[in-house]
């Protein structure tokens, strides 16, 4: 994706704005988004889309996704969200998949950081070490 | 019995409680020409090395706030948009140690001559913090080239980084060359003596961005003169990637201060620099970095200074060796005010000046004389070199100025007809053919016989006759009085003596 310096600033200035105590305010993001759409500067297509993209990933390092071999019980489930609220504050979103490929076990990912505690990521490091 | 089985029930415990450790993700958003960016990674650090899908690895050079550019160690081509991509918590390294001898390695220290794994016992990172200045102690211990010209005029010592510089095919290479090939000559002699002080010296060539066939050609010169054994090549060749070729000299820097660090000696010949600035452009161009002069990236003199920052020699206590670079620079028609040459230049303790049109000439080495300075290494002469050659590169330098003027003139004095004619004679014996470097103790006594003026009656164009017929009367003659020059380091009452009486034999033989 090309994008122009100026299209990148403007969204980088844009996404400021959209932060209320250092926190995405989803009333901001409708109301600084509608009014791009509504002005159409110039490439307003390419700043919308770099907005976008950095809200995305805003939005990803606040929402967790749970993944385990097995679907797990409602409430492993509500332990594991309930231990994610202490530790990430209570506005983090979770979302639980079952991914068969870990053999047990269960990966958390929250933004970009991972907790691997899967057999198969276990397998991976011993066949390393190895 | 049921101990043992606890202990491997511990090891098990541990291996899986560390494997559920943080690890950072992030996912490929665009790849191409051996560079990715990587959305995410938020926890990526400078030149980390990446895990892609399939055992590949990157390398992270661009670390901005939403993504990352890594260049692709490998096949970039089996690696798709949208695949996940982990930090490791290592950075890249290669293996280092004596098993590397002998040996042609890529730019990650894997073999690449068909003679099987190295079996190296440690690993060392690319990238390197230089040794401070306090462990450094100063240059005062020379590295002998075997070149007359460059021994006695423009001398280099341990820890120097003399640059080499000059157009394309005016024997930059073959200078580098002759350089190892006399270390190997020295090393053979040393080991022969049963000297247990003998400290060898090793060599590490680093071939960067050149054809294969001249890298064959490097590595057949080196086994033909049994030199290949003291030596280690790195090579990334103009058909390897960029990210190869930029990575190849600090590779060789790491193999290198292995020996520093090991109370040994090497030198390492970067051939070339130019090339590697190339390839580095290449890089930066593809991680959209803003670039400047000459489009080079803003960054490329840290990129040679960090390289070059290096080599040192290192005091006892903090590993007691050196690190002796050569980098190697070409220069378009001569001209040393493009931007990668300055900066070269700069970072450099003294540079060897080739020049075309004295090549051409066959003059060769084709070494400028008023172009040519070695900053630091004549505190690192032998005593005896400084005795017969401290004042050579400055009669030279004036025997060239009054040459172009010489033209014009018919009548000389006196005084500016010696000059003429000794510079003359001085020019003939600098004349060295390839991979025949020379014993320090033989420039010594070719050179003490012209400062006393045994050569002064000799016509011009039987200059090297006499050279070589005199090195060989001497060599196989007056072995002793060549060994006591090496032995004391000086051309003290004795050695003197010596040298008359043999002068004084030799002209009687000489025809
Ligand atoms: N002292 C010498 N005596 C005779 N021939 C020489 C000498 N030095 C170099 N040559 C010859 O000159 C040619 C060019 O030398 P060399 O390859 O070392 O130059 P270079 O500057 O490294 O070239 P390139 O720009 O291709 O890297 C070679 O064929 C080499 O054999
Ligand atoms: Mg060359």
């Amino acid at each position: 994706m090309k994008i122009s310096r100026e299209a990148r600033r403007a969204a980088r200035e844009m996404y400021r704005l959209s932060l209320v105590d250092g926190r995405l305010d989803t009333a901001r993001v409708k109301d600084i988004s509608d009014r791009l759409v509504s002005e159409k500067p110039r490439s307003f297509l390419e700043i919308l889309k770099e907005y976008t993209r950095l809200v995305r990933l805003e939005l990803a390092n606040r929402h967790a996704v749970i993944e385990s071999a097995l679907a797990l019980s409602e409430d492993e489930s509500n332990r594991i969200l309930a231990d994610l609220k202490t530790r990430f504050g209570n506005d983090i979103t979770a979302e639980f998949r079952v991914q068969p490929g870990l053999l047990a076990g269960i990966r958390i990912k929250v933004g970009s950081d991972v907790w691997d505690g899967s057999v198969r990521n276990r397998l991976n490091t011993l066949s390393q070490q190895l | 019995m049921s101990n043992i089985l606890q202990e491997l029930e511990a090891k098990i415990e541990g291996i899986q409680s560390a494997s559920t450790s943080k690890t950072n993700v992030g996912v490929v958003r665009e790849i191409g020409d051996g560079v990715a960016k990587i959305e995410g990674l938020s926890g990526a650090m400078l030149n980390e090395m990446l895990e892609f899908p399939g055992g590949l690895y990157g390398l992270a050079l661009n670390l901005e706030e939403t993504e990352v550019g890594a260049i692709i160690l490998g096949d970039y081509t089996k690696i798709s948009e949208g695949d996940e991509v982990k930090t490791t918590g290592r950075l890249l390294q290669v293996p280092v140690g004596k098993e590397l001898l002998g040996r042609v390695v890529d730019s990650l220290g894997q073999p690449l001559d068909g003679k099987g794994p190295i079996n190296a016992k440690e690993f060392y990172p690319v990238e390197k913090i230089a040794p401070g200045i306090i462990k450094r102690k100063s240059v005062n211990q020379p590295v002998q080239t075997g070149i007359m010209a460059i021994d006695a005029m423009v001398p280099v010592g341990r820890g120097q980084r003399e640059l080499i510089i000059g157009d394309r095919a005016t024997g930059k290479t073959t200078i580098a060359l002759d350089t190892i090939l006399n270390q190997a000559k020295i090393n053979q002699a040393g080991e022969a003596s049963g000297d247990p002080n003998f400290r060898p010296m090793y060599s590490i060539y680093v071939a960067i961005g050149q054809k294969n066939a001249n890298i064959a050609r490097v590595i057949g010169t080196l086994e033909e003169h049994d030199a290949l054994k003291y030596t280690v090549i790195v090579a990334a060749s103009a058909s390897d990637s960029a990210t190869n070729q930029y990575i190849a000299p600090f590779s060789g820097a790491s193999i290198g201060e292995w020996f520093m660090q090991n109370g040994q000696d090497a030198i390492i010949v970067f051939d070339d620099l130019s090339k590697h600035a190339n390839a580095y452009r290449q890089i930066s161009l593809l991680l959209k970095r803003p670039s400047g002069r000459e489009a080079y990236p803003g960054d490329v003199f840290y990129l040679h200074s960090r390289l070059l920052e290096r080599s040192a020699r290192l005091a006892e206590g903090y590993g007691n060796g050196s690190l002796t670079a050569f980098p190697i620079i070409e220069t378009q028609a001569g001209d040393v005010s493009a931007y990668i040459a300055t900066n070269v230049i700069s970072i450099t303790d003294g540079q060897i000046y080739l020049e075309a049109d004295l090549f051409f000439q066959g003059i060769r080495p084709a070494i400028s004389v008023g172009l040519s300075v070695s900053r630091v290494g004549s505190a690192a002469q032998i005593k005896a070199m400084k005795q017969v050659a401290g004042k050579i590169k400055g009669d030279l330098a004036q025997y060239r100025e009054l040459a172009a003027f010489a033209q014009f003139g018919s009548d000389l004095d006196a005084r500016t007809k010696a000059t003429l004619e000794r510079g003359q004679r001085v020019v003939e014996l600098f004349k060295q053919t390839q991979y025949q470097p020379m014993d320090v103790q033989l420039q010594a006594a070719i050179l003490w016989s012209m400062q006393k003026g045994y050569l002064d009656s000799i016509p011009v164009e039987r200059i090297k006759e006499f050279q070589a017929k005199l090195q060989e009367f001497l060599s196989t003659r007056k072995e002793s009085t060549l060994a006591k020059i090496l032995a004391k380091k000086q051309i003290d009452e004795e050695v003197e003596k010596e040298l008359t009486a043999a002068l004084e034999e030799f002209k009687v033989i000489f025809k």
